[in-house]
């Protein structure tokens, strides 16, 4: 099994990563930071008889995309599997935020995703299952002042594989959003969760059963999946609450959290 | 003057430990997570000794690219200004999580920062803790016993547990400190293992989730200053006969899991060579 995993060197990723690697699969890694690439496929290789190559890639690039992909198309590779990891959001409040900023969150979340499921997809092995798996978020069960971009992008996410599941499900290709609530990957994750409180710990997902429960589920054919029950109960109050109700206690919410994450990283 | 290295020496026992041989006069090379807090240990420590020398440096010790960044910044300095000799290093830096986490290399954090983190730097530093006929103080702790190493799964992703995570790092820097003696006992080294005991410090409350951040911040209650297992540091570092054993807890010698034995030893040094893509032979 060949995979590609977008966003390597980041916490999901390596973690999703690891648990290819632990499966057997041979990875291609991409990542906008090269010296991580070049530490995970180390720590990868150190560990697991599998093939890892890598590439630095700025995947909301056009040409550093077409770089990418000659050097692909060179070695004629093909892939069963694609995980689009990479994504961001940036702290703050819309106006508070920089033009340039919330442009790039739409331009990597979503442009740069399209660009590479599109790229990868036009070149897998015809006739042989395919799985693509979007990492969406819990951020895309309902809008959220304050994140409003973010959790937007990550909508967007949502419903595209909903629909490109359906487009898709007679060649062969299963299409998987997964919809993590917080997950520990950087020490700002880790201060962040601590400032909510109790309430951080019960949202926070495990990531190392969240990257194992993606790859069985997207082996199995799965639509969505919402890690822990927390969050598929925060989920559904997004399906039963009036849209305008949930923005408004959801401002709240994070104007107290972002406030409190601030002090703690001052 | 005779140096010695602390890592994780700006809060907690690695500092205690700092200002102690700092006060013995020994010249005292900390290093740090943050820039900030080297400048404010690096203070403290010349406060307690306004006439010693020390140095204090930041890197990220969980990320093996810090790891060897630090030591080849070290290594002009050893040679230039300390002889080339290192009288004792003390890895002492260590860290708790919540949750499972990786590092750049994709491996577990508690592993790779409580114990690659010292095997690492050991291997860098080894040439230096030879020619003076040193020793290496690993910070390992009583809560060592009771857990065995997961051979097959030594990141624990498919099992993980902080506390597990956490005890087995601390069975680790007893086998490291095990084989560590048999590879270079003759050549003079010696290398120890200390339980601190229950300190109060904040390392349960860095990096932690709220429950177990709230955990630790009862028990540390129960526990003693940092000054009190920082005496037997000092005791493993300055006596001139070298202490016999390897496993200590308030300037005695302990008992220790039978865990650690030479099989389980030997079998830790080589993968952990693996995992930093590093041979300990090559040492001159
Ligand atoms: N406290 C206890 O009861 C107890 C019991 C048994 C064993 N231990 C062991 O004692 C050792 C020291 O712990 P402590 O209780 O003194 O905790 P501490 O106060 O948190 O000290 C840890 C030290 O390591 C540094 N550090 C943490 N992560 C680092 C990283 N990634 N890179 C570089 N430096 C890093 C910290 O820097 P900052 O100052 O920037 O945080 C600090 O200097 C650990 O190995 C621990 O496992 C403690």
């Amino acid at each position: 099994m060949n995979v590609l995993i977008t966003g390597a060197s980041g916490g999901l990723g390596r973690a999703l990563t690891i648990e290819c690697a632990r499966r057997g699969y041979h990875l291609f890694l991409t990542d906008i930071n090269k010296t991580g690439l070049e530490s995970l496929r180390n720590g990868v290789e150190r560990q697991f008889p599998v093939v890892v190559a890598t590439m630095a890639c700025d995947l909301t690039d056009d040409t550093d995309v077409d770089r990418l992909l000659a050097h692909l198309d060179t070695y004629g590779i093909q892939f069963d599997m694609l995980l689009n990891v990479a994504g961001l959001d940036f702290e703050g409040g819309f106006l508070e935020q920089s033009r340039k900023n919330v442009l790039t969150i739409v331009s990597l979340n979503i442009c740069a995703t399209l660009r590479i499921t599109h790229a990868i997809l036009s070149r897998r092995a015809i006739g042989k299952s395919f799985s693509l798996v979007f990492v969406s978020s819990l951020a895309s069960q309902y809008p959220i002042p304050l994140k409003a971009t973010y959790a937007a992008s990550k909508r967007f996410l949502l419903d595209f594989a909903y629909a490109l599941g359906e487009e898709l499900k007679n060649r062969h290709v299963h299409v998987l959003a997964v919809c993590p609530g917080g997950l520990v990957t950087t020490r700002d994750a880790m201060d962040g969760i601590k400032a909510q409180g109790i309430w951080g710990d019960m949202t926070t997902n495990r990531i190392e059963v969240v990257t194992r429960n993606t790859i069985d589920r997207a082996l199995a054919g799965k639509l969505v999946y919402i890690p822990g029950i927390a969050n598929r109960i925060l989920s559904l109050f997004g399906h039963l609450l009036p849209r305008t109700f949930i923005t408004m206690v959801l401002y709240k919410r994070w104007t107290r959290s972002q406030g409190k994450w601030l002090d703690i990283g001052a | 003057m005779k140096t010695i290295i602390i890592t994780g020496a700006t809060s907690g026992i690695g500092l205690a430990i700092a200002t102690t041989l700092a006060m013995d006069g020994y010249r005292v090379i900390g290093i740090g997570h943050s820039e900030q807090s080297c400048r404010k240990a690096e203070q403290l420590v010349h406060a307690s000794d306004p006439t010693g020398e020390c140095l204090f440096k930041a890197a990220d010790l969980m990320q093996q690219r810090e790891v060897h960044r630090i030591a080849d910044e070290l290594e002009p300095y050893i040679v230039q200004t300390c002889g080339g000799k290192v009288h004792a290093l003390i890895n002492n830096v260590g860290g708790v999580r919540s949750w499972y986490a990786t590092t750049e290399e994709g491996y577990e954090q508690q592993f790779a920062l409580n114990h690659l983190a010292g095997f690492l730097l050991t291997s860098r530093l080894l040439p230096y803790v030879l020619a003076a006929r040193g020793r290496v103080v690993m910070t390992s702790s009583n809560s060592h016993k009771g857990v065995s190493i997961h051979w097959d799964d030594i990141m624990l992703e498919r099992s993980y547990n902080p506390l597990l995570a956490y005890k087995q790092s601390k069975l680790c820097n007893l086998l490291f400190t095990k084989e560590l003696n048999s590879r270079y006992g003759s050549l003079g080294l010696r290398a120890y293992a200390v339980d601190p005991g229950l300190v109060q410090t904040d390392i349960g409350n860095k990096q932690t989730g709220s429950m177990v951040s709230l955990i630790w911040s009862i028990r540390k209650r129960f526990g003693v200053a940092p000054s009190i297992p920082a005496q037997t540091y000092r005791y493993l570092c300055t006596q001139q006969e070298y202490p016999s054993g390897f496993y200590y807890y308030g300037c005695k010698e302990q008992s220790y899991s039978h865990q650690v034995t030479d099989d389980n030893a030997r079998r830790l040094f080589a993968l952990s060579e693996r995992l930093c893509a590093i041979t300990y032979g090559d040492v001159s």
